[in-house]
């Protein structure tokens, strides 16, 4: 395949993960974080902020460390990639400051640290940091549009005054990125002691501006091959020898580190956790295969060679970042997190949205200029490098917006939008589903509804053990009704077609009262208009006008009611533990006959006892011949009998 | 060192909880959940096992026995730290510490970034995530908390006595009696009185409550390499590498713009130097 042709299958892919993105973008505003990503309560940062921008961030040092190079050390020679440098860095640290707009709860307010102050915080260095550092980057790469606008006295201004914004830029990375690393000196007794060490901060430091050369060095191969821009092999040579030096004194560290923090039990040794194998992938793939492939010039003048050790440097990066924010923390949480397939999405999906801006500044502006590169196909670059630049024209901006490549664009948009919203389902783009509840529904032993539940309504796994079937007997002997009439007893059939609806279809919350009984529904059955109109007329939110709209049918029946008839109807279930007790005790109280006994149906350890949990080890409680079990009786510090 | 850092014992008021006199019944929860009108607790993928979250400020947590009598319940809520990682992590200062006791949150701050709850040892924060503007959620134990008697719902409602409230001082006095009073039953030692820089909810019992409350021994703090938690706080450990940012900034500014300086001036040189050469010849 041409390289023309890769180019535009790539810039497909972009533009599919792009508008995927947006789409799960829009989702995750419409239903919240809690229905979109995979995060936990215990594993509070997920993917986008680990990866886009932890580790987006550190790859995007190419910026501060070329400027460095070129504006403060003056070496001359890597003037062709000062631009792209900068651009990489613009365009890394805006993807992942846009990615932040998704991950951060409330990102209308994003502006508040500005202020809002807490200088004792890491994240309030990263985030002055960042932010004026993103300005700085924005302002260095002005030129490349003010070049190819008619405002020369602008572009030679810049040029004038770039010296101290450039300082300014430098002074800024090495304090954020060590910040970035600092976030996590913040979780010492969660973090696993592999990742977590107070050296943090030059360890990430050194890796970010190792790792970020090593993407510049990418970044060169893949222009050169995309639109066969050349670059001079002695300055790709010496980047990589930079990235190695770097690299090599990020393994030197973190070496010292494990040998002074006596770490090494955590690497090497007899009593290895999954954690050690990690740590031993991410470290070859960070530094030791790209320190071996830059610093062996036989091996780094391999083409394929350079880019693996690149590849390689990348993702090692990325796996130290997201071992050092997520991974580490699995065995402290005692969770696991993944980002889900919208989070993955929307990641991607914003670094494509900025390879897009990449690609489009790269052909349309003087980026690689110096560089000997020629945007369009076919047309020769000469060989100084100095390839003139054709000012803007309407007519670009009109091919731009109307032309082939737009049409295309929408008619991909047209496919993937839909395509990514309901293929993602449960994926990121549906609405907060909550689990089955947590209260546990009577477990039912031997055969439903006939022996013995055992009712657990706030779920701590303590169950009170319901002789259903004894209560149906005692029943059938107490009012000398049949059996299928006891189930009113208890049961308030209060559901449609209701004969044996389970507690806790109404009773939800173990505490709190749940909204249950929607009057309005009920009116829909009047079939006199004005007895309509009537009860519409009360404020059913009200607790008495709610009772008093009850009233004007069920007068009769509610005629006892005098209690509600103060307080009110609120139509809301109880809880599962004040329902349960107000259902048991009422009839327990009535039928108490020897108050003293601790174990008598009035007293609470009459039901709350010590029982058997799960299935298979019930008891009956009520049984003749059976002793009870010993009752748990709270007088001051219980005693703990010597296993 | 700033008052934030001090490390000094503050006073204001904490709660003891007793795990030999905690029967589990979650009336402590209950009345969190009244006080401070706590909707239901809807269950979650995201909702941790320890029964904490975005709707309960407060759970019982039990620590299972071989035996059910051996079995023991131990209240779980934010433990009030006297220099709380929470507030030392949050970028607009939404959590404080307050001289009087609590660590309280301000929503309208807050933007969202949970960095609260990666930089809480015990992580007590917990997060809306169902909610399209989630805000931080966990135990407040101030004002808003207090009901007749004068002290949170939640140890008035307790009907043993197992956790209550007062001043800090007087409950670690009455943790110390009730150990010396009961050694055989009592482990010897205080949760919460110096780990982490001391906190404001410590815990006696007649089990060991490290795992349970995510306060490691010291061993695991020295196989951590971080021995001094054990009596230090996160943001006392942390302070020096705070420090350095100013220190980075200023020195960065001049050390650099120096050496641009520096370097810019002898290539000016250099050129001129390489021009006057041409001249000459």
């Amino acid at each position: 395949m041409s390289s023309a042709r890769v180019l535009r299958r790539l810039k497909d892919v972009m533009w599919v993960l792009a508008l995927a993105g947006l789409v799960v973008g829009v989702a995750r505003f419409a239903f919240g974080l809690g229905a979109s990503t995979n995060m936990l309560d215990s594993l509070p940062w997920g993917w986008w902020k680990i990866f886009n921008m932890v580790a987006g961030a550190a790859l995007a040092t190419s910026g501060f460390v070329v400027a460095a190079i070129i504006y403060i050390l003056r070496l001359t020679r890597y003037y062709p990639v000062a631009r792209l440098s900068v651009l990489i860095g613009f365009l890394g640290y805006g993807s992942s400051l846009g990615a932040l707009i998704f991950d951060i709860g409330l990102p209308h307010r994003g502006w508040h640290p500005f202020f809002m102050w807490n200088p004792h915080s890491f994240l309030f260095e990263v985030f002055w940091c960042v932010s004026i550092y993103w300005g700085v980057t924005a302002l260095e790469l002005l030129p490349i549009l003010t070049e190819r606008f008619p405002f020369p006295k602008v572009t030679r201004f810049l040029h004038e005054v770039m010296l101290p914004f450039v300082v300014l830029g430098v002074t800024l990375s090495t304090m954020h990125h060590s910040s970035l690393g600092s976030l996590f000196l913040a979780s010492p007794t969660r973090l696993h002691p592999l990742w977590h060490s107070m050296w943090i901060p030059p360890e990430f430091f050194i890796s970010a501006m190792g790792a970020g050369v090593a993407v510049l060095v990418l970044f060169l191969l893949l222009l050169s091959y995309l639109y066969r821009a050349v670059f001079e092999e002695r300055l790709i040579q010496r980047l990589a020898t930079i990235s190695a030096v770097l690299l090599g004194a990020y393994l030197v560290i973190k070496a010292l580190d494990l040998t002074l923090h006596d770490k090494w039990g955590y690497v090497v040794g007899p009593q290895l956790t999954w954690e050690s194998r990690v740590f031993w992938v991410e470290i070859a793939m960070q530094a030791i295969v790209p320190v071996l492939i830059f610093s062996l010039p036989a091996l780094r003048r391999r083409r394929g060679l350079l880019a693996l050790g690149a590849t390689s440097a990348l993702v090692g990066l990325v796996m130290h970042r997201l071992d050092t924010g997520i991974v580490g923390y699995f065995t402290s949480s005692q969770a696991v997190y993944f980002p889900n397939l919208g989070e993955l999405v929307l990641s991607f999906g914003i670094l494509a949205a900025a390879g897009l801006a990449f690609l489009f500044l790269i052909e349309r502006f003087p980026v690689l200029r110096g560089a000997g590169f020629c945007a369009q196909e076919g047309s020769p670059s000469d060989p100084e490098g100095h390839q003139p630049v054709p000012p803007w024209t309407w007519g670009e901006a009109r091919e731009l917006f109307l032309g082939a490549g737009a049409r295309r664009v929408g008619m991909t948009a047209v496919v993937v939008l839909p395509l990514t919203w309901f293929g993602l389902r449960g994926q990121g783009t549906s609405a907060f589903q909550p689990l089955e509840s947590a209260v546990r529904p009577a477990v039912q032993s031997r055969d439903a509804m006939r022996t013995t539940l055992y009712l657990d309504a706030n779920g701590n796994g303590d169950f009170v053990t319901f002789p259903h079937e004894q209560h149906q007997q005692a029943f059938v002997e107490k009012y000398g009704v049949e059996l299928e009439g006891t189930c009113v007893k208890c049961h308030h059939l209060s559901l449609p077609n209701d004969r044996q609806t389970v507690c806790r279809a109404c009773h939800q919350d173990m505490q709190l009262a749940t909204p249950m009984y929607r009057p309005e529904n009920h009116a829909e059955r009047f079939e006199d208009e004005a007895q309509r109109a009537r009860f519409e007329a009360f404020d059913l939110d009200d607790p008495q006008e709610n009772f008093a709209a009850c009233m004007l049918c069920h007068e009769e029946s509610m005629a006892g009611l005098t209690e509600y008839a103060v307080k009110g109807f609120d139509h809301r279930a109880p809880g599962f533990v004040t329902a349960m007790h107000g259902e048991c005790m009422t009839c327990h109280r009535l039928e108490e006959r020897d108050p003293a006994d601790p174990f008598s149906l009035g007293n609470c350890i009459g039901c709350h006892r010590w029982t058997p949990r799960g299935e298979g080890q019930e008891l009956n409680m009520l049984g003749a011949g059976e002793e009870p079990l010993p009752a748990r009786i709270i007088e001051g510090p219980v005693t703990i009998p010597a296993k | 060192m700033s008052d934030a850092l001090d490390s000094a014992v503050r006073p204001g008021k904490a709660i003891l909880t007793d795990t030999t006199k905690c029967i589990g019944c979650e009336r402590c929860v209950q009345g969190c959940v009244q006080q401070n009108r706590l909707p239901r607790d809807v269950p979650a993928k995201f909702k941790s096992n320890d029964g904490l979250s975005g709707a309960r400020f407060t759970s019982i947590v039990e620590i299972a026995g071989s035996q059910p009598e051996t079995s023991r319940f131990v209240r779980r809520q934010c433990m009030h730290c006297q220099e709380p990682g929470c507030a030392a992590a949050c970028l607009v200062g939404a959590l404080v510490k307050r001289a009087d006791g609590p660590v309280v949150y301000d929503a309208a701050k807050c933007i969202g970034c949970r960095y609260c709850m990666l930089g809480c040892p015990f992580s007590i924060p917990r997060y809306e995530y169902e909610q399209q503007l989630p805000y931080i959620k966990k135990c407040k134990m101030d004002e808003t908390c207090r009901v007749a008697g004068g002290g949170p719902a939640c140890t008035s409602a307790c009907p043993t006595g197992a956790t209550v409230f007062g001043p800090r001082e007087e409950l670690l006095a009455e943790a110390e009696r009730r150990i010396a009073e009961r050694p055989d039953l009592y482990l010897d030692h205080i949760w919460g009185e110096r780990e982490f820089g001391g906190t404001s909810v410590i815990y006696v019992s007649d089990v060991p409550l490290g795992e349970v409350l995510a306060i490691p021994t010291r061993e695991e703090l020295e196989a951590r390499a971080v021995p001094s938690l054990a009596t230090d706080s996160i943001p006392h450990l942390l302070h020096d590498w705070v420090m350095v940012a100013p220190v980075q900034f200023l020195g960065g500014l001049a050390g650099l713009g120096a050496l641009a300086f520096l370097r810019r001036r002898s290539r000016i040189m250099a050129e001129k130097r390489a021009e006057d050469g041409e001249e000459s010849r």
